[in-house]
């Protein structure tokens, strides 16, 4: 009986997951193989706009602030975080201590970047406040770091969060074993806690690596990309072509690059990791 | 099993059917009209005026207002293959305007032009703005004069006047500098060409009109020395930083900044920030750079407001434009707003202002095209992000105008 009627339960599902997500992808891809200004036809022109990607300048600033992008969170939202966790885990009162790393992440991208805007400015509360002169938000690459910054602040909370509760679901026995053996701190961390955390690990770094690779809303509220498409990302390039330089096909080359990349490096992340 | 299939398709035509961008809408009779702008922060001036229209000519309006311009014009684009249209839309003029009429899409108001140049309620002047193959397109949404806004407080506590040659204008920024009071504002966002505009329009207009159709080069050495020149104002520090994100409203009102050079309707900004002209701030025409050209270069831009080809109601919406270009609709659209208007009926409370509308309208000055308007949209697009390169490190200009300049070799190489 089940089996009979399967397809006509799955159906309503994928037909959303058809029209919203493959049908604009395909969309998209054919698009990237056209000249299109969102007013006459798109026009064949086969790999060319793929040919301009490799010629573009700015394409490669973007790159190189897309992967600076991902170093960073590597290190920041996601090392922090793993830190905090650690640190806070096992005292008394450590949920109290991570709330305050939490509430930000109740702000979205846009509204973050309306918070931080007046503190970055040139001229604004963080000149004020450190007595310096420093444009940070107007040098490369200091304003990818600084963005990054913002973006730490906002992304440690969860990340905390998904760490304690990897911490909370390690058994108790293993630690309990290596604590009688004389591992302790550092040792105990390195050999016991952390290969146990593996599974956990591998969701947080696959999520954040995906939301690095298309960072998008903060950079555009607080830069749009500039000056001079100097802090673009991948994902900022990609709608400026589109629906600024209303450059459409263009913009779905760098969109079709974008979502290459990113597929690539999570499935090759997470083939890595659940090979291991 | 041919039933689940059945059932799956119909989903499936219903939901492709919902999202599909069908033509053959059936005419409607509408009471209210929807107006798309991209100036959300003028939601409250367009409900005054649906307020207005309605027991004027029976016609409601109601805005919806976007304030990120790249992402209304991609909705009305997207509009045009829909079902989702507006009655009504803002857009702009010049290359913008042309793009959509020669796509058929834009409603002709030829026969509304005629009839209120014939009223006395819209100027000749202003018709080629908004003729294409020799019909008219939209109707004036605003005019704008572009010159400087100053804080009158800080020129009266240092004795200056408006300056009457860019010689004074220097003296005046010097002036301010010897005090500690930063001259002028510029930013890096968006409004980074205005200094450009200003300085080529001063300076040379011709060869600023040529560079706006394909005929100059961005490397021309008329445009090298104007950035030079450029690079010489903000090397003197005359300018406040590029990336100070501080609304231009409050720089001249708390004296960030002397001097803010925008168009007329900025004085909006002036009047929500509750300033007074004449005490608080006034308004002068930027002098030429060059002393020798015969008129003052004043720039110009004129937003339309424009009615769908295909609009559900084409009889209400071009009812409604006519109705928009009246002294009544445009008696209560400028003095709300503080603002000049595209009528000349209109009379202009601002004193400044009043004077300058009086002036553009008897031919005293040379009205130049706003580089928003007259730079075809690929070649804006990469100006824009050369100039806000340029203001943050200046050093850069030559860069900046190859820049441009191959986006502008590469636009004018199909459109000549």
């Amino acid at each position: 009986m089940l089996g009979r009627f399967r397809h006509g339960y799955v159906a309503p599902a994928a037909i959303l997951v058809a029209v919203l997500l493959y049908a604009p992808f395909v969309w998209t891809a054919y698009l990237s193989l056209t000249r299109y200004d969102g007013l006459e036809p798109p026009a064949w022109v086969g790999f060319a706009n793929f040919g301009k990607l490799l010629d573009d300048p700015a394409l490669l600033t973007s790159t190189r602030n897309t992967l600076i992008w991902v170093a960073g969170t590597m290190v920041l939202p996601v090392g922090l975080g793993l830190l905090v966790a650690v640190l806070s885990y096992d005292i008394k009162g450590g949920a109290w201590y991570r709330v305050p790393f939490m509430l930000p992440y109740a702000l979205s991208g846009a509204g973050l970047a309306m918070v931080w805007s007046p503190i970055l400015s040139h001229g604004g509360i963080a000149n004020l406040l450190l007595g310096v002169d420093t444009a940070f938000l107007q040098e490369a690459p200091h304003n990818t770091l600084a963005m990054l910054l913002v973006w730490t602040w906002q992304q440690l909370g969860v990340n905390t969060l998904l760490f304690v509760v990897g911490l909370q679901s390690i058994p108790k026995e293993p630690i309990e074993a290596a604590r009688l053996d004389g591992a302790s701190g550092w040792r105990l961390f390195r050999h016991v806690i952390w290969p146990l955390m593996r599974p956990l690990t591998a969701v947080v770094v696959g999520l954040a690596l995906v939301a690095s690779l298309k960072t998008f809303d903060i950079v555009w509220v607080l830069t749009q990309g500039g000056p001079g498409r100097n802090s673009e990302t991948l994902a900022v390039t990609m709608y400026k072509e589109t629906f600024v330089a209303s450059d459409y096909g263009y913009g779905s080359a760098v969109a079709v690059l974008l979502t290459v990349v990113t597929g690539l490096a999570s499935y090759l992340y997470l083939r890595r990791q659940v090979a291991s | 099993m041919l039933r689940s299939r059945m059932a799956t398709l119909g989903v499936a035509a219903l939901v492709l059917t919902a999202c599909g961008g069908g033509n053959a809408a059936a005419p409607q009779k509408k009471t209210e009209l929807t107006l798309y702008n991209d100036k959300g922060a003028w939601t409250k001036f367009f409900d005054e005026m649906g307020a207005l229209s309605k027991p004027s000519i029976g016609l409601g309006m109601k805005p919806t207002g976007y304030t990120d311009s790249a992402q209304y014009q991609a909705f009305i684009k997207a509009s045009f293959r829909t079902n989702v249209k507006p009655d009504l839309f803002t857009w702009q003029t010049g290359g913008m305007l042309e793009e959509i009429v020669k796509q058929k899409q834009v409603a002709d108001t030829t026969a509304v032009w005629q009839e209120a140049i014939k009223a006395g309620d819209l100027s000749q002047d202003l018709a080629p703005y908004y003729t294409i193959g020799g019909k008219q397109y939209c109707v004036p949404m605003n005019v704008a004069y572009w010159g400087m806004f100053y804080n009158k407080k800080i020129f009266d506590k240092y004795g200056l006047q408006p300056p009457q040659t860019w010689d004074d204008l220097i003296k005046t920024a010097d002036t301010l500098k010897q005090n500690g009071v930063k001259a002028f504002y510029h930013t890096s966002v968006l409004f980074s060409f205005v200094w450009f505009e200003q300085l080529m329009a001063g300076t040379d207009p011709d060869l600023y009109d040529r560079l706006s159709t394909g005929k100059a080069k961005y490397t021309d050495p008329g445009v090298v020395q104007v950035m030079e020149r450029w690079k010489q104002l903000i090397d003197a520090g005359y300018f406040i930083n590029p990336g100070d994100k501080t609304d231009p409203g409050d720089v001249l009102k708390t004296g960030k900044a002397a001097m803010v050079s925008f168009g007329t309707w900025f004085n909006t900004s002036m009047t929500q920030r509750d300033l007074k002209p004449g005490t608080d701030y006034d308004f002068f025409v930027i002098p030429n750079v060059n002393a020798s050209l015969p008129k003052t270069s004043m720039i110009f831009e004129s937003g339309p407001l424009c009615s769908l080809a295909k609009a559900a109601d084409p009889d209400a919406s071009m009812k409604y434009l006519k109705w928009w270009t009246t002294a009544e609709a445009q008696e209560k659209w400028a003095t709300s707003r503080g603002d000049v208007s595209a009528n000349p009926k209109v009379t202009i409370k601002d004193e400044a202002l009043g004077t300058v509308t009086k002036d553009a309208g008897s031919g005293k000055y040379r009205l130049v095209n706003r580089y928003f308007e007259a730079t075809p949209p690929p070649i804006l697009t990469a100006a824009l992000d050369g100039f806000s390169k340029f203001v943050t490190e200046p050093g850069a200009y030559k860069e900046v105008l190859e820049t441009i300049q191959k986006a502008a070799d590469e636009y004018w190489s199909t459109h000549q």
